[in-house]
């Protein structure tokens, strides 16, 4: 197959040239092929002995010439100008009909075949030959006809000239299909070429993107760490160094200047306490806490809260009572360190927003699965429509409130956050003017149950 | 030198400074070092009772103080208070401390344990 397409296909930046190149010599090839046939035939009649030797010979000779243009025009069209080539075929085929047959033949059954050469040559040398041949054939009948002495076969020739219109036509319109055929080709290369192009580049900036983030994700861990360091360190000091003067390690203090100092670390504290908090904000949201889970006796909870809520329940003069269900066990398996910091939060919220009465913490068992805490206050409570977004980062009840009570309004965000990663829930019940209560329900693990 | 020294390797110079004022307040004698290598050193040198133990340190870091503290005979009687803000950190040490205390650092809180340590050194 490789060897007959090497053949057949001539190479050439023109692609008509190239089709037309190659419909040649497909015809070439055919016409050779018959001739062949033709020989081999003629041939066995010789041997046979049917015919008389001068037509044999004669058939031989006639053969041999056309099989020796085949060849020439072979050439040609390989190397030469392929219109020549073409141009030469159409008229060797013409001259083929018009010599070998007798003129009232070819004014009479032959003139048929004279139709063949006008279609080839708008197919072979360009759309409009067949003009030229069909002009060439007419001067053949003229001649023909002055021969005979008859008179021209009009019909035939207006035949010829409506065929060459029609395969002028057919072969324009196929020429033009096929323009735009490769024009829509050339254009949907380019299309795509330019696509590819945008892709690569899309795909580069979202490479380009994405190490961006990455780049970032990891700035705002170090940003953390930093802060985390380069806050806490100075409020520490801070904090440190009041404690002493307050000690009265470097002298006695007025009772005004222990006041002075009191406001001092409350207010570092407070400083502190929201670098924290804010440092937990970041942490949770960067994926980065994770809780530290051993067993502990609840009782520690219990007391460590007691001991951190006791100068704020004093000052206020409330009441904070505990309640310890029998069912809850003693010792429970969690991250003491972050239950104590869920259950700090919420009950210094409940403090803070209570002038009268006080503070129930209830633990219980609601079910076998699952452990609990109350917080009820005697708070003014929560309006309804506030309790929806209570435990949402940086929200707090209205503006105002932030000014009264202090804060970012981070407390309840991380006590949902940190429920949330153990696996619990947080809910609120509250009536204006009833108080409210917070729930917190937690899954009982056993120690072994981890992992 | 008395049997109340506490050795304070804290590169922090504030928190060296509270942290030497609440020893000083339980009693104590007390020397400051800054660098981790110096520390290292200083070690060989001296016999203390206490040693409040910061783990982010110059040159030498907390974790292989402490492992060169438990190592030496010497020193088996010293008790090793580590002060970190890192919880995590606290957790991977090698040896084991006397005290892991979590900054920030309360000076009431430092001169009460250090009391409490006094009066069982004496």
């Amino acid at each position: 197959m490789g060897f007959i397409s090497r053949l057949v296909n001539v190479p050439s930046t023109d692609p008509d040239d190239a089709r037309r190149r190659k419909l040649l010599n497909f015809l070439l090839a055919i016409v050779g092929g018959l001739i062949l046939l033709t020989l081999i035939f003629t041939f066995f009649v010789d041997i046979a002995g049917a015919e008389e030797a001068g037509l044999l010979q004669s058939l031989y000779l006639a053969g041999a010439v056309v099989l020796g243009g085949i060849v020439v025009l072979f050439f040609i069209n390989r190397y030469g100008p392929g219109w020549l080539a073409s141009l030469l075929f159409v008229l060797l085929f013409t001259f083929a009909i018009v010599f070998t047959s007798e003129p009232q033949l070819l004014l009479g059954e032959y003139m048929f075949y004279l139709t063949i050469p006008i279609v080839m040559a708008s197919m072979l040398i360009r759309p409009g030959a067949s003009y030229v041949i069909a002009s060439l054939n007419t001067l053949f009948l003229a001649l023909a006809a002055q021969q005979t002495q008859v008179v021209l076969p009009l019909p035939g020739v207006l035949g010829f000239f409506l065929l060459a219109l029609v395969s002028w036509l057919t072969a324009q319109t196929m020429e033009h299909a096929l323009h735009d055929l490769r024009d829509l080709n050339t254009q949907l290369e380019q299309r795509v070429r330019e696509r590819t192009i945008a892709l690569a580049s899309a795909n580069q900036e979202l490479i380009t993107a994405n190490k961006r983030l990455e780049e970032l994700d990891k700035l705002k861990s170090r940003f953390l760490s930093i802060v985390s360091h380069e806050l806490r360190t100075p409020l520490g000091a801070i904090q440190g160094f009041a404690e002493m003067l307050q000690n009265e390690v470097y002298g006695a203090l007025s009772p005004k200047q222990h006041n002075a100092l009191g406001r001092i670390i409350a207010n570092d504290e407070r400083l502190l306490n929201l670098v924290n908090d804010l440092l937990d904000q970041a942490r949770i949201e960067a994926g980065q806490l994770s809780l530290i889970n051993a067993t502990f006796p609840l009782q520690d909870l219990i007391s460590d809260m007691e001991s951190t809520m006791r100068v704020l329940v004093e000052a206020k003069k409330l009441y904070l009572r505990i309640h310890v269900a029998d069912a809850v066990p003693t010792t429970l398996y969690g991250d003491q360190k972050r239950l104590q910091q869920i259950l700090v939060n919420l009950v210094n919220n409940a403090l803070k927003f209570t002038q009268q009465g006080g503070v129930d913490i209830h633990f219980y068992r609601p079910d076998e699965a699952h452990w609990a805490i109350d917080v009820v206050d005697t708070g003014p409570g929560i309006p309804k429509e506030a309790q929806s977004y209570i435990f949402d980062p940086f929200r707090q009840i209205d503006s105002s409130s932030t000014r009264e009570h202090k804060g970012f309004g981070l407390g309840l965000a991380i006590v949902k956050q940190l429920v949330t990663l153990m696996g619990g829930t947080v809910t609120v019940i509250s009536e204006l003017g009833q108080g409210s209560t917070f729930t917190v329900i937690l899954p009982l693990i056993a120690p072994q149950q981890e992992k | 030198m008395s049997d109340k020294f506490a050795l304070i390797i804290e590169d922090e110079e504030d928190l060296a400074t509270i942290f030497s004022e609440a020893l000083k307040a339980a009693g104590f004698e007390t020397e400051i070092i800054y660098d981790g290598a110096i520390a290292k050193q200083r070690l060989h040198e001296v016999y203390p009772a206490i040693v409040v133990l910061d783990l982010n340190l110059p040159h030498v870091d907390g974790n292989q103080l402490l492992r060169q503290i438990r190592t030496d005979p010497r020193l088996h009687n010293t008790r090793v208070l580590v002060a970190t803000a890192d919880a995590g950190m606290a957790d991977m040490l090698d040896d084991e401390a006397d005290l892991i205390l979590l900054k920030p650092i309360s000076f009431v809180q430092l001169r009460t344990m250090a009391e409490r340590m006094g009066l069982a050194i004496s």
